[in-house]
């Protein structure tokens, strides 16, 4: 069986569906950013599959606009997530839900995040122009 | 009350083979979202696994591994996995570069779709974004540890749920739509249905057995299925002869009179007057599956105007005119980037210089949008 319309209807879907739910469960901006990218591609693939299996140009050229529209979209959200990111110093979408309704409960984080992991020492250099102490133990590499 | 809820579950279940991939990702989505306290990585990689194990004999039921269904699911698999990387990696930076695994695995579609002028501006399109997107990355993103934007997930169970019931829903109307496709399974049917030898067997395979709904409308046989597609497709005289043809065949397989010896030779003979009718009518079918539902609706709204003949036929060829490669679906024009130029300046011309004058409202709306402003200074 040859690749049909419908193979490329799924993936477009399937697209469409991980974007969403990027976009929903993610919480930077620029991640979110990315999901509603993604969700894009996804009706490309749709309208040039039509295109295809319909054997003409229409399709192809709504996708030049999608891509048109998604330049225009990544100019000016980018753009907005440097404001935002200059007002509270984060990416952190939660940090604007003081603009949600008035009757809805604020989400609170319960769980604390794990602690950072402790950066590597650095290595300790003797001075230079000192011959270093030889240990016993360390294995010559010759 | 109950019986309900059993017509519902089994209803569920004759829906398996949509329902279990997508719960398969849900779960491997859902466990591998970030949070504070991640789940064990083995939990999501089993569920992963067990999906990708799935999507692999869907592949392998594929007869013929021509080099462009190959193509089509290493590409499919790529933006797949992708698209979930995008989705749970923690590192903004490693998650804008699955990104671009995505949108190279897109464009590797396009090309296969035959079009290779949109799978260079989707990358060069999106190289731009990515590299733009990376320097907000290092310019914002750069804390020490984790932060709560990174490594938290906001309500990841509904979202996930949310997400994969659109998905759910997609795939459900996807399938239950006619595929143009349906006239060459119905013709194989009967194909290995006419290789049978005895009647018995011919029987059962003209009967519907695929799933329980089918078998719960009784009248899906080889017959009533061909004779539902032609009226589909609108070709309802043809629709009537198939019909004929299947209640002849009823008689004749509940005739006592008949030898048992004469059934097969008889079965035959019906089976091949519906494959003529099918075969004969084939492109008539498939235009009549795939034409725009909007010109033949009743509504008043007519026939969509064609638009020149710039942009390749108009939706309104009848699909006998339209060129064909060898898998039968229609060639589009060769010199793609040539044709989709001539298109865009004629008959998307108004779009063309409406998309310009959108770029440049934009270009001044980011600037106008990422000023610094003086506190006390007006704009």
């Amino acid at each position: 069986m040859a690749v049909t319309l419908h193979h490329y209807l799924v993936i477009g879907a399937i697209l469409f569906g991980l974007g969403l739910v990027g976009f929903l469960a993610r919480r930077n901006l620029i991640l979110m950013f990315l999901c509603a990218e993604m969700m894009l591609q996804g009706v490309a693939i749709n309208f040039v599959a039509f295109a295809r299996y319909r054997g003409n140009l229409q399709g192809q050229a709504f996708v030049l606009f999608i891509l048109t529209v998604a330049a225009c979209e990544a100019a000016i959200a980018l753009a907005l997530i440097l404001m935002l990111y200059r007002r509270q110093g984060s990416l952190d979408v939660s940090l604007w839900q003081e603009l949600r309704e008035p009757d809805l409960d604020p989400t609170e984080d319960e769980e604390p995040l794990p602690p950072p992991p402790k950066p590597e020492p650095a290595p300790h250099l003797p001075p230079a122009g000192k011959e270093p102490l030889h240990r016993k133990q360390e294995k010559s590499h010759v | 009350m109950l019986s309900n809820l059993v017509q519902v579950l089994t209803s569920l279940v004759d829906e398996w083979r949509i329902l279990l991939p997508l719960i398969l990702g849900a779960l491997t989505i859902w466990l591998c979202l970030p949070r504070p306290r991640p789940y064990p990585w083995y939990l999501g990689a089993l569920f992963g696994g067990l999906l990708l194990f799935y999507l692999a004999t869907l592949f392998l039921r594929e007869s013929g591994f021509a080099p462009e269904v190959v193509l089509f699911y290493a590409f499919s698999a790529l933006a797949l996995l992708g698209g979930s990387m995008l989705l749970t990696q923690q590192n903004p930076a490693r998650a804008a570069l699955s990104f671009t695994l995505v949108v190279l695995s897109t464009s590797g579609l396009f090309l296969l779709l035959g079009a290779p002028f949109l799978m260079a501006a989707t990358i060069i399109v999106y190289a731009g974004a990515i590299i733009v997107t990376f320097l907000f990355v290092i310019m914002l993103a750069q804390q020490a540890g984790l932060s709560d934007a990174d490594a938290r997930s906001r309500e990841p169970a509904l979202a996930t749920f949310t997400g994969f019931l659109l998905l759910a829903t997609m795939l459900y109307v996807l399938k239950g739509y006619q595929s143009p496709n349906a006239v060459d399974h119905l013709l194989t049917r009967i194909d290995e249905t006419l290789q049978l030898d005895s009647f018995e067997a011919m029987k059962a395979a003209i009967e519907p057995k695929q799933s329980i709904e089918e078998k719960k409308q009784d009248d899906r046989d080889l017959f009533r299925r061909s004779a539902m597609l032609l009226d589909l497709a609108g070709l309802r005289e043809l629709g009537r002869q198939a019909r004929r043809t299947g209640d002849d065949w009823r008689v004749l397989e509940s005739d006592p009179d008949i030898a048992e010896n004469e059934k097969p030779r008889r079965t035959r003979e019906s089976l091949q007057q519906l494959r003529a009718l099918l075969d004969e009518n084939r492109l008539q079918i498939t235009e009549g599956l795939t034409t725009v539902r909007l010109s033949r609706s009743e509504n008043g709204l007519g026939t969509l105007p064609p638009l020149s003949s710039m942009s390749g036929p108009p939706p309104t060829t009848p699909f006998a005119e339209i060129r064909r490669d060898a898998q039968g679906r229609p060639e589009l024009p060769a010199e793609n980037a040539a044709y989709l130029g001539r298109t865009l300046f004629t008959d998307y011309l108004l779009p063309v210089e409406l998309g310009g004058t959108l770029l440049l409202i934009a270009t001044i709306a980011a600037i106008a949008i990422a000023q610094r402003r003086e506190p006390g200074r007006s704009v």
